[in-house]
């Protein structure tokens, strides 16, 4: 019942009446009906159908289409696109005037039909909008930009009296404290004083006179403008999130200390996991490889430490937060170098495969998060022009990458170099966001001619593979699709290091640079760390235990990291570093209500709808969401932070996705 | 669609005389929210802030009643309470503290609110509607006379627009009618802006109020 209240419908419309309908319609042989599934609602997957357009049917040619948010300008542009109104006469709408207006202006030599009137949802008055806030409260706004609830007590005059009347023209009130107008209904100055006398406030006489123009329409226009620019520049959607860069931005990488014991994980690329070849009790040096690649799409995994092997036993994988089977290894803390560390020698002058061979032996993987293995990468089976390296790190919070550009650009662009050999591509561009200056600079200054060093706004996500591709090259990478599709591969500025790092002195990955930052936490920074480093042994020097139960600890930044509960588990290739994010107080939980405010569909950088992933979701029919196209999500996880419900969309994304995937 | 401003700094300088709380709603920053301003504003006059509480939707009833029963104590300690939200969160913040939690404190805000058109999720559009619940956009071409003529003029009072076809109210704008006209010729409708009559607007629709299921 709680919830039920504040589900109120807002942005809402009604047809017109059906005679008005009918005369509307006289003479017109064929109509093309847009109509809007209505927002601000309860939510339902099915919006009862329109039986007007199954009355018009009866005698004239109908086609329709039924549009969720027929405003968003965006989406309806490339729906309108796709449709061939040329067999049509006319074009109808069913939905508020927002939608009317814009289908009207976008296809401009067809008349369009309103068939609705839109229901007002103000209260009172006329001569001004308002507005309600986004998540449905009985409270409301008129926006008259000189806020008044500072002196009456927080119950807002021009809303609440019927009249708006800040001063001037009343009869009174009644001796009931009724309003003049309407009798059933309190006076708003009465509210006030009453509001004022429990606060022990007293109504301040000087009021500011109201400015029905303090806010000019240019202004408004201009902020207007700027939205739909920020929210369209570089690719659809996206967020700005706060950045929280600062923190670690200017903080070298430090080496981390060593790990007492670690757990190497068999599975820390996406593919077949490794197998391991160290028997329990068996002596490790650093270096040394003790998992092998099982298939093509694998990888190797070496020790990261000397020492012995104490066990091999599963552990909590930190993606996927399931046992999985990993080698922990007791560090006796000589550092012994395998012989197996040997450089390769004079790679100029070796074939494509034998430097590949190299690096699959390495075990190097995507080190942006995906942990997609290198060699498997660099081999496309597709002839491609351009390779693309990402240096985006959009992530908040996280600079590792960020760092890496600053402290390794030479060794970076050594790297591309290596790269471009084996792909045999001429144009690299190193995109990188306008946040990272410093590094844009050192790139820029070090780098040859034919690197293009590219530098891309702010907004997260604009380091996803996909939306990368398309603001760098404009090609857009099919449904389904890979990057080589559209010729292009996309590395990580971090795989690059690793790479050279490999090549030049023959270092497989057994560590890499992460950072860890938050809120209110000791020793943030950039540090360099062993892989299999537990997690049990790195939250103790950021914050006390007592604090361990206020805080989310992610692996990762704030939008994509996956939240670490057991600590049982520890960094693998993937990790790009910790985050320590204070528990919020309102919690995402599953149940609660879509009001289909629409600003996940604003959000989600792939175009998709994602509050039907709520919808379904909550209805456990994962199945359908292949319908709304769930595969092609890329899990940003923009819908959720933005779901002004906070409903935890990502939970029945990836369930979705789990389930189409077992299908 | 609400979008809020900073309040001049020498006005809301007053509320942090006293020990204060302060409430940061960012849950529009999508849109337009002063976040940058308001931070730096904090953090150069921050001697009597006692805690600054960030929440998203802070019109969210469910939200901030969650945020209020979770800081409670806190607000024994202090003298006065200030919100940087759009009114509707300050109206939602100050019924639950004064009405529901018996918290008699001052609650002052931080932001002045202003609409931009459009009601859809974050962005704004360039088009409004004013739900005056008898649409005219058949009459006049698909463009609102109410929201994009200034004066909201379907008859009446108008000096007229100018030969550039500007509005007499601010000639940086296009008059809506000529704007309709000049559709409805493209269209091949313009008669009916000459022999149809367009109906009287009835205003007692749009300002018809609307029951609450509260």
């Amino acid at each position: 019942m709680e919830k039920e209240k504040i589900i109120i419908e807002y942005t809402n419309y009604k047809l017109k009446p059906e005679n008005e309908i009918e005369e509307l319609l006289k003479g017109t042989k064929s109509i093309y009906i847009f109509w809007c599934k209505k927002c601000f609602t309860k939510a339902t997957l099915d919006e009862p159908f329109p039986e007007i357009i199954g009355k018009i049917k009866q005698e004239k040619k109908v086609d329709f289409s039924a549009v969720d948010f027929l405003c968003n300008n965006y989406h309806i542009n490339k729906i309108i696109e796709d449709i061939d109104f040329s067999s049509f006469e006319v074009i109808g709408v069913i939905s508020c005037g927002i939608g009317i207006q814009l289908v009207s202006d976008i296809i401009d030599n067809k008349i369009v039909i309103a068939l609705s009137d839109t229901i007002s949802f103000s209260e009172n008055s006329t001569n001004f909008p308002i507005e309600h806030g986004i998540s449905l409260s009985p409270e409301k706004c008129g926006g008259c930009g000189q806020c008044y609830l500072n002196i009456t007590g927080g119950i807002c005059p021009i809303i609440n009296c019927a009249k708006g009347l800040l001063n001037g023209p009343c009869g009174g009130a009644d001796k009931n404290g009724m309003c003049e107008v309407n009798k059933n209904k309190k006076c708003a100055w009465i509210e006030i004083y009453e509001r004022l006398k429990k606060q022990k406030e007293k109504l301040n006489p000087t009021i500011e006179i109201r400015n029905y123009n303090i806010i000019p329409d240019e202004e408004k226009e201009k902020r207007t403008d700027e939205n739909i620019e920020r929210r369209q520049s570089g690719f659809y959607g996206g967020l700005y999130p706060e950045e929280e860069k600062e923190k670690t931005e200017n903080i070298k990488i430090k080496k981390y200390q060593d790990p007492p014991y670690v757990i190497i994980f068999l599975s820390q690329h996406t593919g077949i996991p490794s197998i391991p070849i160290v028997k329990v009790g068996d002596k490790v040096k650093v270096g040394q490889k003790i998992g092998s690649s099982s298939g093509f799409i694998s990888s190797n995994i070496h020790s990261s430490i000397s020492g012995k092997v104490l066990s091999i036993e599963e552990k909590i994988h930190p993606v996927s937060l399931t046992l999985e089977p990993a080698i922990v290894i007791e560090n006796n803390g000589l550092d012994d170098l395998s012989s197996e560390i040997q450089p390769l020698e004079n790679w100029y002058n070796l074939p494509k495969e034998k430097i590949l061979d190299f690096i699959n032996e390495k075990g190097i993987v995507g080190l942006g998060g995906a942990m997609f293995p290198t060699h498997v990468k660099l081999s496309p089976p597709k002839k491609v022009d351009t390779l693309i390296v990402n240096g985006c790190e959009c992530e908040p919070f996280l600079n590792s990458d960020n760092r890496v550009m600053i402290e390794y650009y030479r060794e970076i662009i050594k790297g591309i170099e290596i790269v471009k050999k084996i792909l045999e591509v001429k144009n690299v561009i190193v995109g990188i966001e306008d946040n990272k200056k410093v590094a844009i600079n050192l790139l820029k200054q070090y780098s040859s001619e034919n690197i293009k060093i590219s530098q891309l706004p702010t907004k997260y996500p604009e380091g996803a593979e996909k939306i990368l591709i398309k603001c760098l090259t404009g090609r857009q990478v099919p449904k389904k699709g890979l990057p080589f599709d559209v010729g292009v591969v996309v590395l990580n500025i971090s795989t690059i290091l690793a790479i050279y790092r490999a090549i030049n002195y023959g270092f497989p990955l057994i560590s890499r640079v992460i950072t860890i930052s938050g809120e209110d936490i000791k020793m943030t920074g950039n540090y360099e760390i062993k892989i299999g480093f537990p997690l049990k042994h790195i939250i103790p020097s950021f914050i006390d235990e007592n604090e361990i139960s206020e805080y989310d600890i992610k692996m990762g930044g704030p939008m994509m990291g996956i939240c670490q509960e057991n600590f049982e588990t520890a960094v693998i290739k993937g990790t790009t570093g910790y985050t320590f994010l204070k528990k919020t107080p309102v919690n995402f939980d599953e149940d609660r209500n879509c009001i289909k405010c629409g600003r996940c569909v604003d959000a989600c950088p792939v175009e998709l709808y994602p509050f039907y992933f709520a919808l379904l979701g909550q209805e456990k029919n994962f199945l359908e969401m292949g319908k709304y196209n769930v595969n092609e999500c890329i899990e940003c996880g923009c819908c959720q932070y933005i779901c002004s419900s906070k409903i935890n969309l990502l939970k029945f994304i990836k369930e979705g996705k789990k389930c189409l995937q077992q299908k | 669609m609400l979008a809020t401003k900073i309040k001049n700094e020498d006005e809301i300088l007053k509320y942090l005389e006293k020990k204060v709380i302060v409430f940061k709603c960012f849950g529009c920053k999508e849109v337009y929210f002063p976040e940058e301003g308001i931070n730096e504003f904090l953090k150069k006059n921050n001697q009597n802030i006692i805690e600054i509480i960030k929440i998203d939707y802070l019109c969210n009833e469910e939200f901030a009643e969650t945020i209020v029963n979770k800081n409670i104590k806190k607000f024994e300690k202090c003298e006065n309470i200030i919100v940087f939200s759009c009114g509707v969160g300050v109206q939602v913040i100050s019924k639950i503290l004064i009405e529901d939690k018996k918290v008699y404190k001052n609650i002052s805000v931080g932001c002045d609110s202003f609409c931009l058109d459009g009601f859809q999720g974050i962005t704004a559009q360039k088009y409004s509607c004013s739900g005056c619940e008898e649409c005219y956009l058949n009459w006049t071409g698909g463009i609102c006379p109410f929201t994009s003529c200034l004066k909201g003029l379907l008859n009446g009072p108008c000096g007229g627009a100018d030969k550039n076809g500007k509005c007499e109210v601010n000639r940086s704008r296009d008059c809506a009618w000529i704007k309709i006209y000049e559709k409805m010729k493209k269209l091949g409708i313009d008669k009916n802006l000459k022999e149809n009559d367009i109906f009287i607007k009835n205003y007692l629709l749009m300002g018809k109020k609307k029951e609450f299921p509260l």
